[in-house]
């Protein structure tokens, strides 16, 4: 057990990978017929998505942040690119430049509220969060889709490679190389892990704290608005609301991957680990034809040990 | 006069200063709006006080976890949970009234331990357990009331409605007794410790009191609270729906911090009352506004979406009004909760 | 009275105590000594309950006893009055102080009448006067300290654990509360005592125990050791009694690096102060005469409300640190935890901070230009470390300090600005710092360095600068730096000024 727990601590990324590895095999031995190309291609294909969406949560978590807008705009996002694209390709362009404006201007409101307020940024981003919800209806009338994307950008993200392999891992390939330029390679990486670890010495150091607190929500909120609109083109008809659950998700994924909700330690690889494992979760929940309440039930239970294994605050006494 | 003078700037300096302002500007919004006959008449305040009773109860619930440094976001949830126990027990086993009653705190005491266990027991940070809760709670809900139904019967909700003496409203009566429960906790032991284990619970520690114990009785406080509450949103609604006012979790948070409390150790029950009341007031002025709109601009439709979003808005505005206050008080809050978060990370994790 | 053997503790891969051991005879009062890193803030901890031992035993009056939380101190008859304060700052002096023991009223609720009482008994024996209602925050640190030990004494002990208290203390607090502690011993107590004054040892103590890497290495009577036998137990080495280089009054280049006037703000009333390159100034001064402020006034973190410096030719206006340091400034903390080390990073990392800090965020920077930078900080300076990726607190206090001293060194610098960097570090390290800003000095770098050791300030500066009550008292060159000059204008008694 003491072992277990050290190699936990040394690399959360592969003890996450190998515990989302297992339950797979789980839900292949409780479910045979669950084991075939179609539910690979749907795991790979979320996983890629969780993936996206928790990138930019990754970010904003390792510089001591957190943001509880992911879900919405994502959603915002989805809804948004059915609405322009209205089953045509034509302006494709078009909308992804305005998605990802969308996105960005959510990323300075969160950024700028988190900074001035001074409150917790999940409150904060909560908050905010309700309001984007709340604004999709207002938008799409009584919250169904207006649109449909387009074939194109479908095919970008569900045409099988091979028959089974989605896609979207072109955009992985693009997504996790600047997350890793980003985090491991330039000199923002650095500086907001060193942001994270300790504000004041920080600004000490002569980093401009505030400005790599602000990117950080930018970029998530750039990459959420990217990942929905993915998302329109893999749900094809998306209504409101359709992905506000991937801002618990993201935030459980990129915990369980090892980064610290106090901020300062994390990998975007463990990301990507947590994203696998909460979508092989999902997926074996559904696997197991349950009732919804009582999927809910063992979703927050699970979450709770989730978080007991991963993230706690230390005793008092030493 | 200089007493009073005194006072007026020992006022100033509480934490509890900004919500009043906040609650006052409401206040007088309303009276712009509907007029102080209106406003101020048995009926108007009834139904303010009835309708509003449940939220408001809940925020003093909150502010008690807010003081030792923890938060409860399924608190909304929880009230569905009170609801749906009160309604179903007499509908399905032919139960009293009043005993379901005591069955429906008992859930509320229930559910607020296991919640009070995650954080204080198993230290998983409070903000991040209670919204996995939320998720366990409605399962719950729904296993025990599939869909909405129910009713209460007419006696109880009739004396819930009720103005006393024409114009103490039964609802208001119920946040008073909860207050005055409040003033006696306050002056126990234990009202002293929540805020020591709040604001540094390792010097807490080390003045001998047991943090972990301080925090579990504060959940429990809290489920007594809310199982009040939750009856009292029974009685208005006088039916059952086991996903309902789930968004009462992050409103009390909203309003506690509105009214001026801090994560740990700052801030009185006075910040909740005032943080409350300026919620549900400009709610109501808002309403009335739209509702004054709609008479006098003929094809003017405000539709649902557009209260709520107003609604989030507000909120989200009273948020940003917390910049408001006073310098002093934001450090505090400030090194309180990012002392939460790094109380663990400095140490190894043992 | 108290006996402990065999007290180990490890956190993480840090040996805190090692087979530690402690024993204090009833009535007597115990200086427990040791420098930065030597465990005794740890065993202190272990006997106040905040500590759980790997190994060891406790014996509190002859019989054994399990220490595992604050109560179980208590109820042992041990009170400790901690350094880092165990105050609740957002509660109310009288809250703070009977806290967890609160007396009992009717109907369960406290007895106020008798907490004001009692409170109010303890503060007048102390001297202290403040409003019992005001927030502990809202105090002067000194009166924080003395509610600190009033706190620990209403609790009635039989053993009475000091850890550091008079740190903040005035000379006539220090006096009170010596005189209360020589009471107590009258009456019986037990006191052990933590401290880094010699003074104070010398005055109080009637025997010394001296730890050192978290081990004991000598118990002994007051009377039977010397300065120089304490020194020398604490660190292991004969006390280098070189004088330090008094450097030959070369000719300085007369380049005017930095020039602040009548810079005030909510500390500091009008203070000027000249820099030139190459030169070392010292700051002197007891502690919260506005040092801190000054120094953080000129790196760009606090703004003056008067006043104007000229940096380099040019007037500057800062509005954060970001901007001195892109500006050739540096600055090193005596708060290395909470303003310098990056405790999850690694040494690299830590010492890479200052130019990861300087350069375009989007620039490309490879592993290698990280750990070069880093290696050869680390040769330059002599880091004793081991492998470069482990975390920073890995290495001694002293060590650490070094690391941080390196990484601004390393980025050449014309303006090294330290506020107190030798607090609470080892006297070999303190040294070795010494050595490196003299060194960068003679190659051009002006340092501005303020310090709450005379002595050292003695030896590296070459014009020393003493504030007073946010004003400076007096200006010491070379010829005329005698510590008598330095400690009278420290307090406000000097020629020029004899108006307080």
């Amino acid at each position: 057990m003491v072992k277990v727990r050290k190699f936990m601590r040394q690399s959360p990324a592969a003890m996450t990978f190998i515990i989302a590895i297992l339950l797979l095999i789980v839900t292949f031995v409780v479910r045979p017929n669950s084991f075939n190309k179609n539910t690979f291609g749907s795991i790979i294909l979320l996983t890629m998505l969780l993936s996206f969406a928790s990138a930019g949560q990754t970010l904003v978590l390792i510089g001591g942040g957190l943001d509880f807008t992911v879900g919405a705009v994502m959603s915002s996002a989805a809804v948004i690119t059915t609405f322009l694209m209205q089953g045509q390709d034509g302006n494709l362009l078009l909308v992804l430049l305005i998605v990802l404006a969308l996105g960005a201007i959510v990323g300075v409101i969160n950024g700028a509220a988190c900074i001035k307020i001074g409150l917790p940024p999940m409150i904060v981003t909560i908050a905010i969060s309700n309001l984007i919800a709340q604004a999709q209806y207002l938008f799409a009338a009584d919250g169904k889709s207006l649109g449909y994307a387009g074939p194109a950008l479908i095919k970008s993200v569900s045409y099988k490679i091979g028959g089974f392999l989605p896609a979207i891992v072109l955009y992985a390939i693009v997504i996790w190389g600047i997350m890793f330029y980003l985090l491991n390679r330039s000199v923002y990486g650095k500086q907001l892990y060193l942001v994270g670890d300790n504000k004041d010495a920080a600004k000490l150091s002569g980093i401009k704290v505030n400005k790599i607190i602000l990117l950080s929500y930018i970029f998530s909120g750039i990459l959420s608005a990217f990942a929905g609109m993915l998302g329109a083109a893999y749900m094809t008809v998306v209504s409101a609301q359709v992905f506000d659950n991937y801002a618990f998700q993201s935030l459980i994924a990129v915990i369980v991957g090892g980064t610290a909700l106090s901020g300062g330690v994390g990998t975007y690889s463990g990301s990507i680990a947590g994203a696998l494992m909460m979508t092989v979760l999902s997926n074996g929940l559904t696997a197991l034809a349950l009732a919804d309440p009582i999927k809910n039930i063992s979703y927050g239970i699970i979450m709770i040990l989730l978080l007991f294994a991963y993230n706690r605050s230390s005793a008092v006494r030493q | 006069m200089n007493s009073l003078k005194n006072s007026f700037m020992r006022f100033k300096r509480s934490p509890a200063f900004t919500g009043f302002v906040l609650f006052m500007i409401a206040i007088i919004m309303n009276l712009i709006i509907r007029g102080p006959g209106n406003f101020f008449g048995a009926s108007s305040l009834g139904t303010l006080f009835a309708k509003n009773a449940p939220i408001i109860l809940v925020t003093l619930a909150q502010a008690v976890l807010l003081i030792t440094g923890t938060l409860d976001i399924s608190i909304g949830i929880q009230l569905a949970l009170v609801n749906v126990v009160v309604i179903m027990l007499p509908q399905e086993l032919g139960m009293s009234v009043p005993v379901a009653w005591i069955f429906g705190i008992l859930a509320a005491l229930a559910i607020s331990a296991v919640g009070g266990f995650l954080v204080a027991v198993l230290r998983v940070p409070s903000i991040l357990a209670t919204f996995a809760l939320t998720y366990v709670i409605k399962g719950i809900n729904v296993l025990i009331m599939n869909v909405p139904q129910g009713s209460v019967p007419k006696e109880y909700y009739g004396a819930y409605d009720t103005v006393l003496f024409g114009f103490l409203p039964v609802a208001a009566l119920i946040i008073v007794g909860v207050l005055l429960m409040w003033m006696f906790v306050k002056r126990t032991k234990f009202g002293k410790h929540i805020y020591a284990v709040g604001a540094n619970p390792r010097n807490a520690f080390a003045a001998g009191i047991n943090p972990t114990k301080t925090i579990m009785k504060a959940f429990l406080f809290k489920g007594l609270i809310t199982g009040i509450a939750g009856i009292s949103l029974t009685l208005m609604l006088a039916a059952g729906n086991p996903l309902q006012v789930e968004g009462y979790g992050l409103r009390s948070l909203a309003a506690c911090i509105i009214g001026g409390l801090g994560f740990g150790g700052w801030g009185s029950m006075s910040c909740a009352v005032f943080g409350a009341g300026f919620l549900v007031l400009i709610q109501n002025a808002v309403y009335y506004f739209f509702n004054f709109l709609q008479d006098i601009l003929t094809g003017f439709q405000i539709t649902s979406y557009w209260q709520n979003f107003i609604s989030d808005a507000i909120v989200l505005l009273g948020l940003l009004m917390t910049t408001v206050t006073a310098k002093a008080q934001k450090e505090t809050l400030k090194q309180g909760l990012s002392r939460q978060l790094k109380r663990g990370e400095k140490f190894a994790k043992q | 009275m108290i006996a402990l053997s065999g007290i180990s503790k490890n956190f993480g891969t840090v040996k805190a105590l090692c087979n530690a051991r402690l024993n204090v005879q009833e009535g007597e009062i115990m200086a427990l000594l040791g420098s930065n890193g030597s465990g005794k803030s740890t065993l202190i901890k272990t006997l106040a309950g905040l500590v759980n031992p790997n190994a060891g035993k406790i014996e509190v009056d002859g019989k054994e006893v399990e220490i595992k939380s604050s109560v179980d101190s208590h109820h042992a008859g041990i009170a400790t009055a901690f350094q880092d304060l165990s105050l609740v700052p957002t509660m109310t002096v009288i809250d703070n102080m009977v806290l967890g023991m609160e007396p009992m009223g009717r109907f369960g609720m406290v007895d106020r009448a008798k907490s004001v009482r009692m409170v109010n008994e303890i503060l007048d024996r102390l001297g202290v006067v403040c409003d019992i209602n005001a927030y502990v925050q809202t105090l002067p640190t000194s009166t924080q300290s003395m509610i600190e030990v009033a706190k620990a004494v209403l609790q009635k002990p039989k053993v009475l654990l000091l850890d550091e208290v008079t740190a903040s203390l005035h000379h006539d607090e220090i006096q009170l509360l010596f005189k209360l502690v020589s009471e107590l011993k009258e009456q019986g107590l037990t006191i052990v005592f933590v401290t880094h004054r010699m003074g104070e040892v010398f005055q109080l103590s009637d025997r010394i125990t001296i730890m050192r890497s978290g081990e004991t290495v000598i118990e002994e009577e007051t009377s039977k050791l010397t300065m120089n036998d304490i020194v020398y137990y604490m660190t292991g080495k004969k006390p280098d009694t070189q004088q330090g280089k008094k450097s030959a009054v070369e000719k300085r280049e007369k380049e005017l690096v930095i020039d602040v006037q009548d810079m005030s703000l909510r500390k500091i009333k009008n203070i000027s102060m000249q820099a030139y390159k190459g030169e070392i100034i010292g700051i002197a001064g007891l502690q919260g005469q506005g040092q801190p402020e000054f120094i953080r006034t000129v790196l760009g973190l606090l703004k003056p409300e008067g006043g104007s410096i000229v940096y380099k030719g040019k007037k500057i206006n800062y509005s954060s640190p970001a901007n001195g340091i892109k500006d050739g400034m540096g600055f090193i903390s005596g708060d290395r935890n909470k303003e310098s080390i990056f405790q999850h990073r690694s040494i690299q990392e830590n010492i890479y901070a200052g130019k990861a800090a300087i350069q375009n965020i989007f620039k490309y920077v490879k592993t290698k230009e990280i750990k070069g930078f880093s290696q050869k900080a680390i040769d330059d300076y002599n880091i004793v470390v081991g492998d470069l990726k482990d975390p920073a607190t890995s290495l001694s206090g002293g060590n650490q300090q070094k690391l941080v001293v390196s990484r601004w060194i390393a980025l050449a610098p014309d303006l090294l600005l330290l506020d107190d960097p030798t607090k609470g570090v080892d006297v070999h390290s303190r040294f070795e710092i010494q050595e490196m800003l003299r060194k960068s000095a003679e190659k051009g770098m002006t340092v501005i360095i303020s310090s709450s050791e005379n002595e050292e300030l003695m030896e590296i500066a070459d014009r020393i600068y003493v504030f007073y009550e946010g004003k400076i008292s007096g200006v010491l060159s070379k010829e005329d730096m005698t510590l008598e000059r330095i400690v009278a204008a420290q307090m406000g008694m000097t020629s020029e000024r004899s108006e307080v």
